[in-house]
């Protein structure tokens, strides 16, 4: 087990309003996420001495703005009138939102700094109908001239790829993922802060959906939204003379998983890269899938979450698409899975909707959908193959 | 594919030093790709070092062109620049027979929407776009 178990906690949550029709540029809801999330530890400005994020905007072609399009570190120590000398910062360009939460502990346990900031911030770019290559004269350069020539370079065929070759591997049907679709949707229509809080789905609505990249319909996709959310991470000790209850940070785990360079990423990368992943996940811990009362799994794409299960040992592999049926991952199951609604239904916050969720759950805040008594919950970042980190937040230290 | 040739929007590749003779060879109506001298690993996308030992003399080397289909996607959404106009449209990614996981991505006709499945056994072609713009496919044998 991890020396470091239990000796940092999140303390606080802070969300800007996750919306479609954003009335202000991103860095604004950056700031009002921060605010937000300082308040909520019970915390003044000043006392942040770290920061932490990872900055990146998913999209091929995507523009670089600080403040429009992505929101650094810079913008915040010019932008939110935090201590007058920042002692510590990192800006983290893989392994999505929990790797900055990872480095800002390992700060903390080397005593770097006492409270970091941590945030992401999303931006939706206006449909620009050039997927993978950008804008202008249609040449694909690098590894881009084996793909955009056949029209392939959109992150959401990759991903519709791999699951029809998972389909094709163990049989299994589109109902796996409107099973977790739908619970997902349930769960959002408990979440005041979702993006589809007001909008129920039927099995009718998921089956009826228009097709995106076969076998992936529209509602297999995350819900692209600008928004931020953010957290504070301080010791232990710290955390427990702040306003909330603290969750401890158990353990963690980073994808370092060896793979060829393919042209595509493969549904043996995603579980490779899964297992590398869980396997310190849980070691670091000492807790395995069998002692979460919730798993918040990535679902950026509807299927990264049947990858999760089973890479993470939830399940075997290939028994995924029968872990998910009669009810076993809702709210008052087995297994509550993304019990925020996930990226599908809350909106696409890139893992950190489901970290907030997690510390939500052990520190009894997770208002309606709270799942009495949970103690430890682990929140999974990334679609397995790409990148990923992951982290367990426990009740008691 | 069925587009006019001379009107294709589609992407064009932009050959570099190291996939020029892929592209040469595609002209020539040949498929070939790097080999690595020290292993026999087959890489593509073509790389300066092997994947697998990191080997330094790679040449390329005619394929059989047959294959199988790992898996497809028939993609619906209008936002793939140069297919605006052809979605839905097929891509497939063959595993061709020399290596497995040797990798390449084609298109299939939207009439073989029925006909796609993974396993089925392709062979290559060539598609002239134009402008001396020849890429590689695979169909159905």
């Amino acid at each position: 087990m991890w020396h470091g178990r239990g000796k940092t906690a999140i303390a606080g949550i802070g969300y800007s309003e996750i919306t479609r029709r954003p009335q202000k540029p991103l860095g604004l809801l950056a700031v009002d996420a921060c605010r937000a999330a300082i308040a909520d530890a019970g915390l003044e400005p000043e006392r942040i001495d770290g920061l932490a994020t990872y900055p990146e905007s998913p999209f091929a072609g995507a523009g670089n703005r600080d403040g429009e399009d992505v929101v650094s570190v810079a913008f915040i120590l010019n932008h939110l009138g935090l201590a007058s000398d920042v002692r510590w910062y990192a800006q983290i360009e893989t392994g999505m939102i929990a790797s900055p939460v990872i480095e800002s502990v390992n700060a903390l346990l080397a005593g770097a700094c006492d409270y970091v900031l941590v945030w992401r911030a999303l931006h939706r770019p206006a449909p620009r109908g050039s997927a993978g290559v950008g804008r202008g004269a249609p040449r694909a350069a690098g590894d881009a001239q084996f793909i955009a020539p056949y029209g392939a370079a959109s992150i959401v065929q990759t991903h519709a790829l791999a699951w029809q070759r998972y389909m094709y591997r163990y049989g299994a049907t589109r109902e796996a993922l409107a099973a977790l679709a739908l619970n997902s949707r349930r769960n959002a229509n408990l979440n005041p802060r979702a993006f589809f809080y007001s909008t129920p789905m039927t099995r009718e609505d998921y089956f009826n959906a228009r097709p995106i990249a076969e076998p992936l319909c529209l509602f297999d996709c995350d819900v692209p939204v600008d928004g931020c959310v953010a957290l504070i991470i301080t010791t232990a000790e710290r955390a427990r003379d702040l306003r909330n209850p603290p969750a401890y940070l158990a353990g963690y785990g980073q994808n370092t998983a060896r793979r060829r360079t393919l042209l595509y990423y493969t549904l043996d990368d995603y579980m490779a890269c899964g297992g590398s992943l869980a396997r310190k996940l849980w070691s670091s811990a000492g807790l395995g899938p069998r002692d979460m009362d919730a798993a918040q799994l990535y679902d950026g794409f509807n299927p990264s979450t049947l990858y999760w299960l089973e890479a993470a040992g939830f399940c075997g592999a290939g028994e995924g698409a029968d872990f998910v049926r009669d009810g076993r991952i809702a709210l008052a199951g087995e297994l509550p899975i993304n019990t925020f609604g996930g990226s599908l239904s809350e909106g696409r916050m890139h893992g950190m909707g489901h970290i907030a969720e997690a510390v939500r759950q052990v520190t009894d805040r997770a208002e309606r959908r709270q799942i009495a008594g949970a103690s430890a919950v682990c929140a999974i970042d990334g679609s397995p193959m790409l990148r990923g980190s992951g982290i367990v937040v426990t009740r008691d230290p | 594919m069925s587009d006019d040739a001379t009107k294709s929007h589609k992407p064009v590749p932009a050959p570099d030093d190291l996939s020029r003779p892929f592209w040469d060879a595609a002209r020539a109506h040949r498929l070939a790709v790097q080999r690595c001298a020290a292993c026999g690993y087959y890489n593509h996308p073509p790389r300066n070092f092997c994947d697998a030992c990191l080997g330094r003399e790679l040449a390329f080397t005619p394929l059989s062109g047959r294959g199988a289909i790992y898996t497809f996607t028939v993609m619906h959404q209008r936002d793939v620049a140069g297919f605006e106009a052809d979605a839905p449209f097929i891509n497939i990614v063959v595993e061709l027979a020399e290596q497995p996981l040797l990798l390449m991505v084609a298109n299939l006709p939207i009439g073989e929407r029925d006909r796609v499945r993974v396993g089925a056994p392709v062979e290559v072609w060539f598609e002239e776009r134009g402008d001396g713009v020849v890429v590689p496919q695979f169909r159905i044998v």
